[in-house]
């Protein structure tokens, strides 16, 4: 991410993303399932604002702010969205699976919770090499915290000392499920019990809070090489799904939303933006001109790199 | 393995048991004291290990992952259905996973339904993985050497605890790449037998025995179960026009099967009798040492079947060895493990 231009630039210019996307969707040009980060950008900004080029993020299938916010390239994420060769998965990825190895961003999957052990796997890799002073970040939303696989990594990874930051992107929802349907235990506890210290943020739509405590966790993590988890309050604006809101449907409240959106800096009015407007409207559209212009896959292309 | 840990700094040998006392039948031990760092006992958890292999591949290790029965290597099959297989071609070619899982079928005597099956179907299944049944020492040699050295994705090795006490030769030659080929095990000109595992050493008992009444025996191991030499196959069927698979798992759906596709559809008139399946009966297998016994195919079954096969009749007049379970005949075996 480029420091110089500032967290909000950033947000801002994730989000206009992602409403880009919204506005083409109806077009039928990007054939991919979308799960859109607007509403969390700030926590990919924030936290991604203090990781080195050779510190590493596992992702999920929710990862277009992660992929931006860690240097992905915006023309090869459209390419990808729409299934072109010039996608830096050539168009066999998609929405879902973004990765780009040259920034760090080490994969997306669209199983819940299954790139966690991954981020804990690269952490005891360097740990036995001896790598210095690296960071290895396992990304994931709330209802990862229900799978299997959280508890079995939180264990070896305090178990066997490695330099992993657990962060949470708690949204509140597992696709429409609240919390309260889904989980009976306590996370402070349960991450007490591994000595794993634990870091939370409730305000995940300021990207400077978000800032403020990443800097101190992974600070934490580079210096300790040690596991630490932070957690993240943020929101999810749109559907689980889709380009579309779904407030209709029952499962969640717009006042809720509303909540988030009049403390978010790029929903309410309070920053000035219009500076960034131009500038980054001008960047998706080259980026979008480049995708237009990628050819699409072929026959040749359908069994390469199976094996 | 040990070569591999001398010579490569970025193998890492992880399971449960690699660094206990048993050492995985064997075959890790004294491995944790000479490289204390790189071999690694877990917690049992199989799933976050499959995944922290595939985080330490993607970082640069060659993780060797250990499963003393196969039956617990379902537990991982979300990672390496899900993500290790897929992590070449999902990603257009941006990451490789090199990592080796070794599943141990642990078939032997009241080992019951949970730590006995062959799951070489299920994994073989699946684009993107390799699954090895080596069936002689120098395979499962050269197909490590190979996979360690020079392949740069998941390769399954699914290795009969039967075999593990076993001294014996071969003296074929494996496929110069031997992750993807077979091995013509025995020449013969009456009836192919294609055979996996522990079934190549059966299906050599077999013929030895058919040798001397007159019958010849074509022996093809499988070996690469999921990447098999379909040119192979094909070249003596239609030599012997006589096909008998002997897998050590289930014939519906599994190699067995598989064989009749590739003949299929190359040319089934190569066929001048009906293939012949020789497999586990398809249940779960039973602890019960006398149900057990009747569940896997012997020398027996597959003398009479070979047999029955070349002269198109069951009054073969063929003699046949006496009925004996593979695990009395295999007598290194001792419980309770």
């Amino acid at each position: 991410m480029s420091v110089t231009r500032g967290l909000l630039y950033e947000t801002l210019r994730i989000r206009m993303v992602e409403e880009k996307i919204i506005e083409l969707y109806p077009s039928d040009q990007i054939q991919s399932p979308v799960h859109l980060s607007i509403g969390q950008e700030a926590v990919a900004v924030g936290v991604c604002a203090h990781l080195l080029p050779t510190d590493w993020v596992f992702i999920n299938y929710r990862g277009h702010a992660f992929y931006l916010a860690k240097g992905g390239p915006l023309p090869e994420f459209f390419a990808e969205l729409m299934g072109k060769v010039g996608g830096l998965s050539k168009g066999k990825a998609g929405s879902m699976h973004l990765a780009d190895p040259e920034h760090g961003i080490m994969g997306a999957s669209a199983v819940v919770a299954s790139t966690i052990s991954h981020a804990v796997g690269a952490a005891l890799a360097s740990k036995i090499r001896g790598d210095l002073a690296r960071v290895f970040v396992a990304n994931f939303g709330d209802g990862a915290m229900e799978q299997g696989v959280f508890y079995e990594s939180l264990n070896f990874a305090a178990l066997h000392e490695v330099p992993v930051l657990f962060l949470c992107e708690d949204n509140g929802l597992a696709v429409h499920t609240p919390h309260n349907e889904r989980q009976a235990f306590q996370l402070d506890k349960l991450l007490e019990s591994f000595s794993i210290p634990y870091l939370q943020l409730d305000e995940g739509y300021d990207p400077e809070k978000v800032q403020g405590i990443a800097e101190k966790a992974i600070g934490q993590v580079r210096q300790q090489q040690k596991p630490v988890f932070l957690r993240i309050r943020t929101a999810r604006y749109r559907e689980h799904v889709g380009p579309g809101e779904d407030f209709s449907a029952g499962y969640r409240s717009e006042e809720q939303m509303n909540f988030w959106k009049s403390n978010d800096p790029l929903s309410n009015g309070t920053a000035s933006l219009d500076l960034f407007r131009d500038q980054i409207a001008a960047e998706i559209d080259e980026a979008l001109s480049f995708a237009y212009g990628s050819p699409v896959p072929t026959i040749d292309d359908l069994l390469t790199d199976v094996i | 393995m040990i070569n591999a840990m001398e010579q490569r700094e970025n193998t890492l040998i992880i399971g449960q048991g690699v660094a206990d006392f048993k050492g995985l039948f064997g075959t890790t031990l004294g491995l944790a004291e000479r490289f204390p760092t790189r071999v690694i006992e877990t917690p049992l958890s199989e799933d976050a290990i499959a995944g922290i292999c595939i985080g330490a591949a993607l970082n640069g290790m060659y993780p060797i992952n250990t499963h003393i029965r196969a039956d617990f290597g379902l537990l991982v099959f979300n990672q390496l259905v899900n993500l290790a297989a897929k992590y070449r071609y999902m990603f257009g070619g941006l990451f490789e996973v090199p990592l080796m899982m070794r599943m141990v079928i642990g078939r032997s005597w009241g080992q019951g339904a949970q730590h006995s099956q062959s799951l070489q179907s299920l994994l073989a299944h699946i684009p993107g993985l390799v699954v090895i049944m080596p069936a002689s020492p120098k395979s499962i040699l050269s197909s490590y050497e190979y996979a360690i050295n020079n392949y740069q994705g998941p390769v399954v090795m699914l290795e009969h605890r039967l075999m593990y006490e076993l001294e014996f030769e071969s003296s074929h030659s494996v496929p110069q790449n031997p992750l993807f080929g077979s091995i013509l095990e025995n020449e013969g000109s009456d009836v192919t037998v294609v055979a996996t595992s522990v079934m190549v050493v059966e299906a050599k008992r077999a013929a030895k025995h058919l040798k001397e009444n007159g019958i010849s025996v074509e022996i093809i191991d499988l070996h690469s179960i999921s990447h098999p030499d379909h040119e192979m196959i094909l070249k003596s069927v239609r030599k012997t026009g006589k096909l008998l698979v002997a897998d050590t798992s289930w014939t519906p759906y599994g190699v067995a099967a598989e064989m009749n596709r590739i003949i299929n559809e190359s040319d089934p008139s190569m066929l001048k009798a009906p293939s012949v399946s020789l497999g586990m009966q398809h249940a779960p297998c039973p602890t019960a040492k006398a149900l057990e016994d009747l569940y896997y195919p012997d020398v027996h079954d597959l003398v009479d079947a070979i047999a029955r096969l070349h002269f198109g009749s069951e009054n073969h007049l063929v003699p046949l060895p006496p009925k004996q379970s593979m695990t009395d005949f295999y007598k290194h075996f001792r419980g309770p493990f």
